[in-house]
């Protein structure tokens, strides 16, 4: 067997091949014996639903001061009032919205930034993998709240830029992702057929590599969104994102520090959102880490 | 000991870089530096802009200005804070003992409730507790901290009448009051981490019980608990070690949040006051602490592995 033959046999394109094959025989079976995903997929199905729904399924506006503040949850109001008299219930279903929305833009920012810093790191190897690993690791020699404190700090504090900032933080963790893989198959036949056909290098990266590391970028996105939404709700709730009156969980739990021991409920309330919502993430990021990445066992 | 001096160099060089990107951070500030330093916006004349400029060195070139700032951080010297005029580094020192206490005293409640608890539930394999302790443990990934710490204020408030600290107590004044003021901010930080050091333990040790080694220990003869704990549990700690210590910038980020909402006058403390009070002399050297502190921890979980496992030679 010739040294072409011998990778061709081991090439990742087979055997992703293979995996996929068996994947669908027993999609239906692994789902079954993996519950955490459909936990998890059922909470994150119930919370995009209400984002995407607010407008309907929210009983008033979420900025509107109409009854009496700090009213204990009622008929009237499911969860009652904040301090300000505006309906706790719609307030919460809106801050679906802001998280996901936070959430979802900020890991694309730091999937963009960091999968493709990665990619061309392990693509190109030497001094330009030097520089930009060299650079995210400056990035990891701070604690990721820390990091985006300072980030928004400077910016001004908003929701744009605490989305930028949380971006940032968690990019190295994408690029650490991607350049391991495409270490592994930059070297290997088909890489170099692609580039003997004469197919410039960003398409050969687009077209041959990265499919063959977005399994584990698949994996890391659902769980960098759960800490993604964790660290706005920080950010928020430190005053250093969402600006009032916006309705988002982290500041309306700030906001109800002052009143907690009047009334708990608006205190409570917000941050089991928040968990619910982190919880169905990273259930779900978990199950697909044992189905996408039979490898990595958690278990 | 070639690799503790490579990893002292990166370090050092690891923190360069963090200095050099806070450096950027802040000339990227909108605004007028002087505008924030002295509080006024447009009563200044230009001569007079240009003399605070030169007073604080900021018309040099910002080359000339980064290196000055690094060396008299070499030196110890962190600047004057906008607000107080006092130095830096002596306000980030006398503040970096109860970050310290708070975040040791949670790792270390956090092994102690988190190591024997996992180390139980190893001892059946049944798929049941395997979920159970699985959700527990994502469930401890997933509550924010700031909400654990409110949920624990008005519990602690309604059932024993116990408040936040007005006037915090170091711990070398009294340390039993400095305890019980620092039990609910430990909690707070502690009970997440904790479930996750569960999962992790479980689930390693099963790995490990399920080795040649162990069984060879039980065929010898030798009792449960000293396979369990000499054999299973020390070749267990690896991964475990590996969570913690990934967890570190998790614990050290929660700090920041935990110290405000109690009041702890902590590295936070004052990095969220100075970010209010758009202190950046204090800001900057509060995130270069945090650097040092996280890139030393790290450093130290790395030693441990060495501890653990005598076949981990780093070269």
């Amino acid at each position: 067997m010739s040294r072409v033959e011998a990778e061709l046999q081991e090439s990742p394109g087979r055997s992703f091949a293979r995996v996929r094959a068996r994947r669908s025989v027993g999609l239906g079976r692994l789902l079954q014996r993996s519950p955490v995903v459909i936990i998890g997929g059922t909470l994150i199905i119930v919370v995009v639903l209400l984002a995407l729904g607010a407008q309907i399924i929210a009983p008033q506006s979420p900025v509107s001061q109409t009854a009496p503040p700090l009213l204990r949850p009622g008929h009237e109001h499911l969860a009652g009032t904040d301090e300000l008299g505006r309906d706790e219930f719609s307030r919460l279903i809106y801050g679906a919205r802001v998280s996901l929305y936070v959430g979802v833009l900020a890991v694309s920012i730091a999937l963009a930034l960091g999968a493709t810093s990665g990619i061309i790191a392990g693509f190109y190897g030497g001094w330009v993998d030097n520089i930009l690993m060299r650079t995210m690791d400056i990035l990891f020699s701070l604690p990721a709240i820390v990091l985006a404190i300072a980030i928004t700090s400077i910016l001004k504090p908003s929701l744009t830029n605490a989305m930028i900032a949380i971006g940032i933080v968690y990019a190295p963790t994408f690029a650490r992702i991607a350049r391991g893989p495409t270490l592994a198959i930059v070297n290997l036949a088909y890489i170099e057929a692609a580039r003997a056909v004469g197919i410039p290098n960003w398409k050969i990266m687009l077209r041959h590599v990265l499919p063959n590391v977005s399994a584990p970028l698949i994996v890391q996105t659902t769980v960098s969104l759960s800490t993604a939404i964790l660290t706005e709700a920080a950010l928020s709730f430190l005053g250093l994102g969402t600006q009032p009156p916006t309705a988002s969980w982290g500041l309306m739990l700030s906001a109800a520090r002052q009143y907690m021991l009047i009334d708990p409920w608006i205190a409570v309330l917000p941050g089991a959102a928040i968990a619910l919502t982190v919880l169905g993430f990273n259930l779900l990021g978990d199950g697909l880490r044992d189905l996408l990445d039979p490898r990595i066992r958690t278990m | 000991m070639r690799y503790l001096l490579r990893r002292l160099l990166w370090m050092g060089a690891a923190l360069l870089g963090v200095s050099a990107l806070i450096f950027i951070l802040v000339r990227l500030l909108p605004g007028n530096i002087i505008d924030i330093i002295a509080g006024t916006e447009g009563q200044l004349s230009r001569s007079q802009r240009l003399e605070i400029l030169h007073s604080f060195g900021l018309d040099r070139p910002w080359p000339v200005q980064y290196a000055l700032w690094v060396w008299s951080m070499l030196h110890g010297n962190f600047g004057w804070s906008f607000r107080t005029s006092q130095p830096v580094a002596g306000l980030l020192v006398s503040r970096l003992p109860t970050t310290v206490e708070l975040a040791a005293l949670t790792v270390a409640l956090v092994t102690l409730v988190g190591l024997p608890l996992g180390i139980l539930a190893s001892i059946t394999r049944s798929a049941r507790l395997k979920l159970a302790v699985q959700i527990v443990g994502l469930l401890g990934l997933s509550i924010p901290n700031f909400w654990i710490a409110i949920v624990l204020i008005i519990v602690a408030s309604f059932a024993f009448h116990w408040l936040p600290a007005l006037i915090f107590v170091p711990p070398w004044q009294d340390p039993w009051v400095n305890l019980q003021q620092m039990f609910l901010p430990i909690l707070s930080l502690a009970l997440g981490l904790a479930a996750v050091v569960v999962r992790m333990t479980r689930s390693s040790m099963l790995e490990v019980l399920g080795q040649e080694y162990v069984k060879v220990a039980r065929a010898k003869g030798l009792g449960s608990r000293v396979v369990l704990l000499r054999h299973a549990l020390r070749n267990a700690l690896i991964p475990i070690v590996t969570v913690l210590g990934l967890q570190m910038g998790f614990l050290l980020g929660g700090v920041v949040i935990t110290e405000q909402i109690f009041g702890l006058p902590g590295l936070g403390w004052t990095l969220l006051n100075g970010v209010y009070q758009r202190d950046y002399p204090v800001v900057q050297g509060a995130v270069m602490l945090f650097a040092i502190t996280f890139v030393v921890t790290n450093l130290i979980v790395d030693l441990i592995y060495t501890t653990l496992d005598p076949r981990i030679r780093y070269e």
